[in-house]
C-alpha cells in the first residue's frame, strides 16, 4: 500500500492555470471521490495487514491483560488528541462491553479539572505520570497510545507505571519511535505506516482486538 | 522491552479467535458513501471559508465529537489551517443547546444511529435554523433526507465513523486548494419564493406564537412570521411546514 508521507495529496497542479477562477466543481467532486475510495481500500488493508503481523504481540499482550484483571487490576487509559479519544472510548468498551463482562477501566484524559490543574502546576509532560501516582497499585494495568510513540507525557505515563510494577501496554505507530525501543514498556504494539490519520484508524482497531483477546481469555478454558 | 520490530511477517502462534479474525468494519458501506464524502466536504470548505463553524455531536459516544473537533482545530499536518469546530456534549437536551450556539451558516456534523429519535429531532431542524447538516449514520439505514449529507458507517465504534470524519478532515483541506470553488452556488430559500423546494415548502421550528393566529419561526436562521390558521394549536419548538408564509402542517415528531 501506499500512503502519502503528508497524507493529503494536493491535486492543485491539476489545474494550473484555472484554479482562481475554477467554477465547475465537478471534476474536484471525482477526484475526492477517487481519493476517498483510495483512502478507504489504504485504512482497510492496514488495518488488516496490522491485525495479521501483530497478532501473536496482541495476543500476549491480552492474556497478559487478562491475568490482571482476574487478580482485580484495573486499566487507566492515557493519550493525547485524537489518541486521547480512543483512549476515552476504549475504556468506554471496557466498562460497558457490546459482549461479555465489564472490567474496571478508566481514561486519564476525562477529568478535565485533574488534567488543568497538573498541566498548570506541574507541568504537562506530568499529567498522566501524577495520576499514576495517586491511583495506581501493581496489579493494574498502564495503557498508552501515541501515533508518533514520542508523546514526552505517555512516556513519563510508562515510566511511573513500570516503576509501580504495572502491566504495561503501548500502541504506537510510524516505526515505533521511543516507546518501542522503551525498557518500560512491556508490550508494545506498533502500526507502522506513515500517514497519521491511517495509523490512528489501525490503532483503533487494536485497541478493539485487545478487548476481544481480554474477553476471550475471560471467558475461555484456562490457557 | 519492546521486541524488535520485524518488517517480515511474524508466524501466528495461539493467537486468540477474535485479535486474528476478520474486521469488524471492512469499508465496505464507506465505500458506497465515497461520492457523498466528497459532496459534504466541498459544503463544509464553502461554509467555512463563509465563516461558518461547525459544531459535533456524537450523544451515545461522546469521544467522536471531540475526536472531530480537535482534528479540525488542531490539524495533524502542519500548515493546514486550523478552523473553527467544537463538540457540544449535551446528552440531556441536544436541541436546546445546539439552538442555543448556532448561527446561520454553522455546521452541525452528527455520529450517531440514524433511528435516535433525539437525533432526528436536531436534525430535523437543521433547514430553519441554517445549519449545513452531515450525518454519520451507524445502525439502521436512515431517512436519505434527514441531513443534506448522510454518509453510513456502519456500527459507530466499529471504525467507520472514525474513518469518516478523517477522510472529511482531508477532503476539505484539499477544496481548500481550489479558491475558486469555495464561493458556492449554494441555493438560498429567500421571500416567497423558494430556490430549493419551490413549491414543497420548508420546515420551520416556531420561536414565538402570537394571538391573531400568527407565530414567529425561523426559516434558514432568520425570523419570519407566518400564518397559522389552518394548523392545530402550535408552541415554541413545534416543526411546521410552511409554504409562501402559509403554515400546511404541523409535523408530528416522534419521542
Amino acid at each position: 500500500m501506499t500512503v502519502s508521507s503528508s497524507g493529503v495529496e494536493p491535486t492543485g497542479f491539476l489545474y494550473p492555470f484555472i484554479e482562481a477562477e475554477e467554477r465547475d466543481s465537478g471534476p474536484l467532486l471525482v477526484d475526492l471521490a477517487t481519493s476517498a475510495r483510495e483512502k478507504i481500500a489504504a485504512s482497510v488493508q492496514l488495518k488488516t495487514d496490522t491485525l495479521e503481523l501483530r497478532a501473536a504481540e496482541i495476543e500476549s499482550a491480552a492474556g497478559a491483560m487478562a491475568d490482571r484483571f482476574a487478580r482485580g487490576g484495573r486499566l487507566y487509559a492515557f493519550g493525547n488528541g485524537g489518541s486521547a479519544t480512543d483512549a476515552d472510548s476504549v475504556v468506554a468498551r471496557f466498562r460497558r462491553p457490546p459482549s461479555g463482562v465489564a472490567l474496571a477501566a478508566a481514561s486519564l484524559v476525562e477529568d478535565r479539572a485533574i488534567l488543568t490543574a497538573l498541566g498548570n502546576d506541574v507541568g504537562f509532560e506530568l499529567i498522566f505520570a501524577r495520576q499514576l501516582i495517586a491511583h495506581a497499585r501493581p496489579d493494574d494495568i498502564a495503557l498508552g497510545i501515541s501515533t508518533s510513540g514520542g508523546s514526552a507525557n505517555v512516556l513519563a505515563g510508562f515510566a511511573e507505571a513500570a516503576r509501580r510494577g504495572l502491566l504495561t501496554v503501548g500502541v504506537s505507530g510510524y516505526a515505533g519511535g521511543a516507546m518501542a525501543a522503551s525498557g518500560d514498556v512491556a508490550h508494545c504494539i506498533v502500526v507502522r505506516s506513515d500517514s497519521v490519520h491511517r495509523i490512528q484508524e489501525a490503532q483503533d482497531a487494536v485497541l478493539r482486538a485487545l478487548w476481544a483477546g481480554v474477553q476471550a481469555h475471560l471467558a475461555g478454558p484456562p490457557r | 522491552m519492546c521486541p524488535a520490530l520485524p518488517d517480515q511477517v511474524i508466524e501466528v502462534r495461539d493467537a486468540g479467535p477474535v485479535a486474528s479474525g476478520p474486521l469488524d468494519f471492512d469499508g465496505t458501506a464507506l465505500l458506497d458513501g465515497a461520492g457523498e464524502l466528497a459532496t459534504a466536504a466541498l459544503a463544509l470548505a464553502r461554509r467555512f471559508a463563509a465563516g461558518g463553524t461547525m459544531w459535533c455531536l456524537a450523544p451515545g459516544a461522546p469521544h467522536h465529537g471531540r475526536h472531530i473537533a480537535v482534528e479540525f482545530v488542531h490539524p495533524v499536518i502542519m500548515g493546514k489551517r486550523s478552523l473553527p469546530a467544537m463538540a457540544v456534549e449535551e446528552s440531556n437536551d441536544p436541541v436546546a443547546s445546539v439552538r442555543l450556539l448556532v448561527r446561520p451558516g454553522d455546521i452541525l456534523v452528527v455520529v450517531g444511529d440514524a433511528d435516535d429519535a433525539e437525533l432526528g429531532r436536531l436534525l430535523r431542524r437543521g433547514d430553519s435554523w441554517g445549519l449545513l447538516t452531515i450525518l454519520l449514520a451507524g445502525g439502521s439505514p436512515p431517512q436519505a433526507d434527514l441531513a443534506d449529507h448522510v454518509v453510513r458507517v456502519g456500527a459507530i465504534d466499529d471504525g467507520g465513523a472514525l474513518l469518516a470524519y478523517h477522510l472529511l478532515w482531508e477532503l476539505t483541506h484539499v477544496v481548500f486548494e481550489h479558491p475558486g470553488l469555495l464561493v458556492g452556488p449554494e441555493p438560498v430559500c429567500r421571500d416567497d419564493v423558494c430556490i430549493t423546494c419551490s413549491d414543497e415548502g420548508r420546515v420551520v421550528e416556531v420561536v414565538s406564537t402570537l394571538e391573531d393566529a400568527t407565530a414567529v419561526v425561523l426559516a434558514d436562521g432568520r425570523r419570519e412570521s407566518v400564518d397559522t390558521s389552518v394548523v392545530d394549536e402550535v408552541k415554541a419548538g413545534d416543526l411546521l411546514l410552511v409554504h409562501a408564509g402559509l403554515a400546511l402542517a404541523l409535523i408530528d415528531e416522534p419521542g
